[in-house]
């Protein structure tokens, strides 16, 4: 594709409750592969640029929704724009972020802000697909570089881009490292959707799930392997709740602030 | 009372920002530097296990997540009471020296640099890093990049990633380093070492060199006599990674070194009703307001500090330019904020130089790279210097590891105190009956606390390393006058 700056594909990245790190992951993409920035116009991008545009096809969202307020903001994209992509952890799954879900908001507020609680409208904090329509994600804490721009490409050619819709457990094999719970710490491979060439084993340390649940997981299967390495209930709700609270501890038992 | 509001656009619910209040003489009548808390870390931590920290805390920002990921580890190996491994100690180390090689060259070219390259009254448009690369040469805008990539590279190796590393436990590492990484890592810390000579050479000619920078840098607008903070080795050396934390008074005198552990007997945190982040201040000079001086319990935390509150540094070519620091400004210790980036780029040099000393150590590829924790975990508390100041990081933990409480005192926090009076004084020199507030005037005020490099995500880290301001000038009734944006340059993309 190419063409003169008006006829490319506007571009727009938006950010919500996050540390940014994913946007900063784009930033890297673009400096390793600039030809990025001859098939596509971005026309808003805080991260990079203080222009700001209302006319857009794309738009990358980072970050989850946390106050009811960031709901407007994410009704006008999803308005605006033709595809919505959900840009890591936070926006596709609440992430971090959601971890305060399990505990009582006023109470995590008024931790933070002290008798000025009442001030900020913090709520549950929620993925981006639990308050708009979303069209497509690309997972990660943070998102992988060569994902992003391997979805971009596949957008770009007009067709839905596709994840790897099996668990991480087949990375690590392809890659021979040793079963982490060979090593007697926990992993959530058994569950999480490939993509990311394993890096947290990888690199010695259990799977923490960024990249969310593979789809239909064997999640009776994989208690009981928690189970038999002698964890807790508790513990094993500790380690989904890190990247998974709203995927597999929302309806057990989420606390409304 | 006119009132303008510089307000950055936050990622953290919204709320910092920085309120110029005028009288209605036009003068300034007070400033307020409002900082936004941490999404409540602090408390969700709570009830989590203790090995899970330096993958959780160094989610709080996706700039300088090696350093959360460091103080947690250093925190989870005191509530372990485990000492790492003599090769995991100089494998965190190294991962970290990659990361501030990469910071400090950000915060120079992109971020504050600008501003003296291209002069502080220059056009925004040119006031950035495609600016500096426009005045000083195509050339080193490759440079920069390489720089950046390279620090990125030695954390990736060692961490897995460069956002968001994954390889610090309590008691060591989960990654070593092979032959083959090892000698990479050595080539890239060399020409590390040359790009660090080069940029204090840039900063030499075009900053020194320059009279107007000299007074800008030297003038009252940007003093503030405080105390300072820093780590260093057992020969008070600086030190990023390990230490004791040393704090001299306002004259250069030292008046101790605490171990992580003591932090609590030093540190005490004074309240203002208008913000909710708290002011550390010495506990045993104690909290006098928002004033320098030998009587006031005020400190700073950041490069300039670190070499105020050291006797020097700890490799040869680094303490040839911490010397040369302190010949030309006239003696330790230097109070002139705008220093600080010159300070900056002799750890720059000294990260480089450490980079190579590190991968050049015999043990570095050495496979014990963990101590297994046998004790129960109680309550530890582990510190680095963060590149934006001292960062602590306190655990209580039951007997099995789970989290009671936590206490975070960041790198930026440290410097709320001495930001909130840089803000007050450059408006207060500069903002005077009948000044018309323009955009030079203002990245004025800004530049006080640039030099900070407040870790402030959305306003310094911004890239391509301006702020996005927007100020808003009110009338008594609160009608908006005038609005003035600073607007960023679309074109530098830094690596993250």
């Amino acid at each position: 594709m190419s063409g003169t700056v008006n006829e490319l594909p506007r571009v727009a990245f938006f950010d919500f409750t996050s540390c940014e790190g994913c946007q900063l992951t784009v930033l890297d993409a673009l400096q390793t592969h600039p030809e990025l920035l001859k098939v596509v116009n971005i026309v808003e991008f805080r991260e990079a640029s203080s222009a700001r545009s209302e006319d857009y096809q794309i738009a990358f969202i980072e970050g989850s929704c946390t106050r009811p307020g960031d709901e407007e903001r994410l009704r006008k994209i999803r308005e605006t724009a033709v595809y919505v992509i959900a840009l890591g952890a936070c926006a596709h799954l609440g992430g971090i972020n959601a971890i305060r879900n399990r505990q009582p908001l006023l109470d995590v507020r008024q931790y933070v802000y002290g008798d000025k609680a009442e001030w900020y409208d913090t709520y549950p904090a929620r993925a981006i697909d639990q308050v708009i329509q979303v069209d497509a994600v690309i997972p990660g804490c943070p998102i992988d570089r060569d994902e992003f721009v391997r979805v971009v490409t596949v957008l770009l050619q007009g067709r839905q881009p596709k994840l790897p819709d099996y668990p991480m457990c087949i990375e690590c094999k392809l890659h021979e490292n040793i079963c982490v719970y060979e090593r007697g710490q926990v992993c959530l491979g058994p569950i999480t959707r490939a993509g990311c060439n394993a890096i947290c084993p990888a690199y010695g340390y259990g799977c923490e799930g960024c990249r969310g649940l593979v789809s239909a997981p064997n999640m009776e299967s994989f208690q009981e392997v928690l189970a038999q390495h002698g964890l807790s209930q508790a513990e094993i709700d500790e380690k989904l709740s890190l990247f998974l609270t709203n995927q597999t501890l929302l309806e057990k038992e989420l606390v409304h602030g | 009372m006119e009132r303008i509001t510089i307000d950055p656009i936050t990622r953290l619910e919204g709320h910092g920002k920085i309120d110029i209040f005028l009288n209605e003489e036009g003068d300034v009548a007070n400033t307020y530097f409002q900082i936004p808390e941490l999404r409540g870390f602090e408390r969700f931590c709570v009830g989590r296990p203790v090995e899970e920290m330096p993958v959780l805390t160094n989610r709080i920002c996706g700039v300088c997540p090696e350093a959360h990921h460091m103080a947690a580890a250093k925190a989870g190996d005191a509530v372990y009471g485990v000492e790492p491994t003599s090769a995991a100690k100089k494998l965190r180390e190294l991962l970290y020296m990659g990361f501030y090689f990469t910071d400090h060259t950000t915060h120079f070219y992109a971020l504050g640099g600008p501003d003296f390259v291209m002069g502080p009254d220059a056009p925004v448009a040119q006031r950035n890093i495609l600016g500096v690369i426009h005045k000083v040469g195509l050339e080193i805008g490759g440079k920069v990049i390489q720089a950046r990539k390279y620090g990125h590279t030695v954390v990736e190796m060692l961490g897995g990633r460069k956002v968001h590393p994954c390889t610090s436990i309590p008691g060591g590492v989960t990654k070593g380093l092979t032959e083959a990484e090892r000698q990479e890592i050595e080539k890239m810390g060399r020409w590390g070492i040359e790009f660090a000579q080069f940029s204090l050479q840039l900063f030499s000619d075009l900053v020194m060199g320059n009279p107007y920078y000299v007074d800008l840098i030297l003038g009252d607008i940007y003093t503030h006599k405080t105390h300072y903070m820093g780590m260093v080795d057992e020969n008070n050396h600086v030190n990023f990674y390990d230490g004791k934390v040393s704090i001299v008074d306002p004259d250069g005198k030292r008046l101790g070194k605490y171990a992580p552990a003591d932090y609590t007997d030093w540190i005490a945190e004074h309240v203002e009703p208008w913000t909710y982040l708290k002011f550390p201040y010495l506990k045993n000079v104690g909290w006098k307001g928002f004033t320098d001086g030998n009587d006031s319990g005020v400190y700073m935390a950041t490069p300039l500090s670190r070499l105020n509150a050291s006797d020097g540094m700890a490799t040869p070519l680094a303490q040839e330019r911490y010397e040369q620091f302190y010949d030309t400004l006239g003696g330790k210790p230097v109070h002139q904020r705008l220093a600080t980036h010159w300070a900056r780029l002799v750890e720059l040099l000294y990260a480089a130089e450490r980079l190579v000393e590190l991968a050049t150590d015999e043990e570095i590829t050495s496979d014990k790279l963990h101590n297994v924790p046998t004790q129960t975990p109680t309550e530890g508390v582990g510190i680095v210097e963060a590149p934006r100041g001292t960062l602590t990081h306190h655990y209580w933990t039951d007997e099995r590891g789970i989290l009671t409480k936590v206490n975070l005192i960041v790198g930026t926090t440290n410097n709320y105190a001495p930001i909130t009076m840089s803000i007050k004084k450059a408006a207060k020199s500069l903002i005077k009956k009948g000044t018309v507030v323009n955009e030079g005037l203002l990245n004025m005020v800004e530049m006080a606390f640039r030099a900070y490099d407040p870790c402030f995500g959305c306003a310094t880290h911004s890239l391509p390393g301006q702020m996005p301001l927007q100020v808003t000038i009110r009338n008594n009734e609160g009608e908006v006058m005038d609005v003035l944006s600073q607007y960023v340059h679309p074109a530098f993309l830094c690596e993250r």
